[in-house]
């Protein structure tokens, strides 16, 4: 009991000394099942919350909803939009009062997201790691490029370390990737996010098969959601 | 006195539809969505009326305007929509409202759609939003190039677009580029209306084919922007001019009538920087004739930086010069106008803003062709050369 309780306080330290990176990187991104893919590059998520697209590269529909504000929308539209809430509100505004676009449908909570996202076909949006998403399936981020974002052909599931999980203790993950030209995985390097959550995902990650191609490095966030995984 | 009422009532409902939040609704199952905007202005100058408004004495309050549209996504690559547009400001406008967009847009690919209508042109940073005062940080935007009171030169084309953005990979960025072609005209409560009449003339149009292309390339510098626009337009003004004799119906024809413009803008953080150059070349009527020609140089450069969430502060300064290598002779010391600008902006929430600006203006363009809001109808006794103005503007959008 004594040895489980210190490797709790352990783990609970290190999380706190890696709060900030997990703070920045506490957002997962979220879609209806209807959507087929299980990964988005972070250029075609971009790409739909500006309105550039409305489908995937597999030609599933997909329809952005955005919070009102918060630590999630804040952080999220900071690391995958690079803008400002001031500088997207404006985005979305000259695409309104120019009729290029439409003002997504925007809700006041994560829970009101994933509420919406789940009942909604084609809904993608984004809620912090610890919000519930019962009903909505999460999508990995491949953080490369359109060119360095290889087709991903097998993707396997970090096992959520059960101590961990018991005590609620979870968040995003980002690993650096590096892919052999015949699609098997070649190098994964943990660059941000809870160390113990990160070994996990890195025994994962080792395990997934991509297209074939050219030696490719590329970023994929895994979110660990105590309320789901 | 009708129009004016019809202008507030239309302000009302627009409070009333931001108030209520009613603006997303379904019709045939499809989602529907109604904006609008509305600002008022005020505007006080220590010797010239400016913008055709009576600015010098107390100042003018004469400055409102808005828009109100409509528009829905019929299927994931077709929308539709239209936007009316409104406005008063001083001799200009007179609130008689315009259809200012009204298009169908089909998307084929990201990298290539369609859209035919009335449709906004493009053109440099900010052509297509001039009217939008709450996506700038400014009150009004560098006169050299968005000149408030002769918008309708280039904002809208009745024709279509062709439009796409390319992903060129993470390593060179995106190009966006849209091409089009179509008829425009003049408003008839316009600048050069508003010129033409003071003039002694009568205003019958001033329109004709409108055709050019935009290029703008996101690079790989994050927040950096820059582009280059082209425009050619042929048109055809038309007017009567009330001889002694009798009325005589004049029309004089464009030989050239293009312009050119560079520009880029940079965001980084809290702060956002952008700078333009537009070369503006009309020659018109008969050579040996009544040939004119107006050779236009103008550039600004501009700065805002938001110090908190609420309020962002900037500054730009502009530049304007004017000549004629045909037809009118620009006395010495005139034909230029360097604004330099400085603004403050607060954000009272999402929907409303304010802003207070000052403008500190050296010359005034060439008020008998090319006024730059200044115009001798309103200065009877002449321009001064030096021009201080306080704007103080207020707008909701929802």
């Amino acid at each position: 009991m004594s040895k489980h309780f210190h490797f709790v306080i352990a783990v609970v330290a290190v999380t706190a000394l890696l709060s900030r990176d997990a703070r920045a990187g506490n957002v997962k991104i979220i879609a209806n099942p209807s959507v087929k893919a299980d990964s988005i590059s972070a250029e075609e998520l971009r790409s739909v919350f500006l309105e550039e697209r409305s489908s995937l590269g597999d030609g599933s529909h997909v329809e952005p909803v955005i919070s009102k504000g918060g630590p999630a929308h804040d952080a999220f539209v900071r690391q995958y939009l690079g803008k400002s809430d001031a500088d997207l509100q404006n985005h979305y505004r000259s695409l309104v009062f120019t009729g290029k676009g439409f003002m997504p449908k925007m809700v006041a909570s994560d829970t009101e997201i994933a509420a919406y996202v789940a009942r909604t076909r084609g809904a993608i949006g984004y809620v912090s790691g610890e919000t519930s998403i019962e009903g909505a399936k999460t999508l990995a981020v491949l953080e490369g490029g359109s060119d360095g974002g290889r087709r991903l052909i097998t993707r396997v599931e970090p096992i959520y370390p059960s101590t961990l999980h018991s005590n609620h203790i979870g968040g995003t993950v980002r690993l650096k990737v590096t892919i052999a030209p015949n699609g098997s995985v070649e190098f994964v390097e943990l660059i941000g996010g809870n160390p113990i959550l990160g070994e996990s995902a890195v025994t994962a990650v080792k395990k997934w098969i991509y297209a074939a191609g050219s030696r490719t490095k590329t970023e994929v966030s895994i979110p660990f959601d105590p309320d789901r995984n | 006195m009708r129009r004016r009422i019809f202008g507030l009532m239309m302000m009302c409902v627009c409070a009333l539809a931001m108030g209520l939040h009613a603006q997303d609704f379904k019709v045939f199952d499809r989602d529907v969505q109604i904006h609008g905007f509305a600002s008022q202005g005020f505007v006080h100058t220590n010797d010239n009326n400016w913008l055709t408004m009576e600015t010098s004495n107390f100042g003018s309050g004469e400055f409102t305007d808005f828009g109100a549209n409509v528009s829905s996504q019929i299927t994931d690559n077709f929308r539709v929509g239209a936007q009316i547009y409104d406005r008063n400001l001083g001799g200009i406008g007179k609130w008689y409202p315009s259809l200012d967009w009204a298009y169908g847009q089909y998307k084929f690919k990201p990298w290539f759609g369609i859209r035919g209508g009335r449709v906004k042109t493009v053109l440099g940073l900010y052509n297509d939003t001039q009217d939008l005062d709450f996506l700038h940080p400014f009150a009004l935007l560098p006169q050299g190039i968005y000149s408030v009171d002769v918008r309708d030169s280039t904002i809208a084309h009745d024709g279509g677009d062709v439009f796409g953005d390319i992903r060129l990979g993470s390593k060179w960025g995106s190009l966006a580029y849209t091409a089009y072609a179509g008829h425009r005209s003049n408003s008839t409560h316009g600048g050069v209306a508003y010129l033409e009449d003071s003039d002694g003339l009568a205003f019958k149009s001033l329109a004709g084919l409108q055709y050019g292309a935009d290029l703008r390339w996101q690079t790989p510098l994050k927040g950096l922007l820059i582009g280059v626009s082209r425009e050619n337009q042929d048109n055809t003004n038309s007017y009567v001019y009330n001889s002694p004799g009798g009325p005589i119906n004049i029309s004089n024809s464009d030989r050239s009538d293009w312009i050119n413009q560079f520009y880029g803008e940079y965001a980084w953080k809290k702060l956002l920087l952008d700078a333009e150059f537009r070369r503006f070349w009309d020659d018109t009527g008969s050579p040996g004739i009544n040939e004119s020609q107006i050779n236009v140089h103008s550039w600004y450069v501009a700065g805002a930086y938001r110090i908190q969430k609420h309020v962002q502060v900037g500054s730009y300064y502009s530049s304007y010069w004017v000549d004629f290598p045909i037809g009118a002779l620009v006395p010495a010391g005139t034909g230029h106008s360097y604004d330099k600008v400085i603004t403050g902006r607060i954000d009272i929430n999402r929907f409303f803003n304010v802003k207070v600006e000052g403008h500190f203006i050296d010359g005034y363009g060439y008020p008998a062709v090319s006024p730059l809001g200044f115009y001798y109808a309103n200065n009877p006794l002449g321009l001064q050369n030096n021009t201080k103005a306080l704007v103080v503007k207020g707008g909701f959008n929802f």
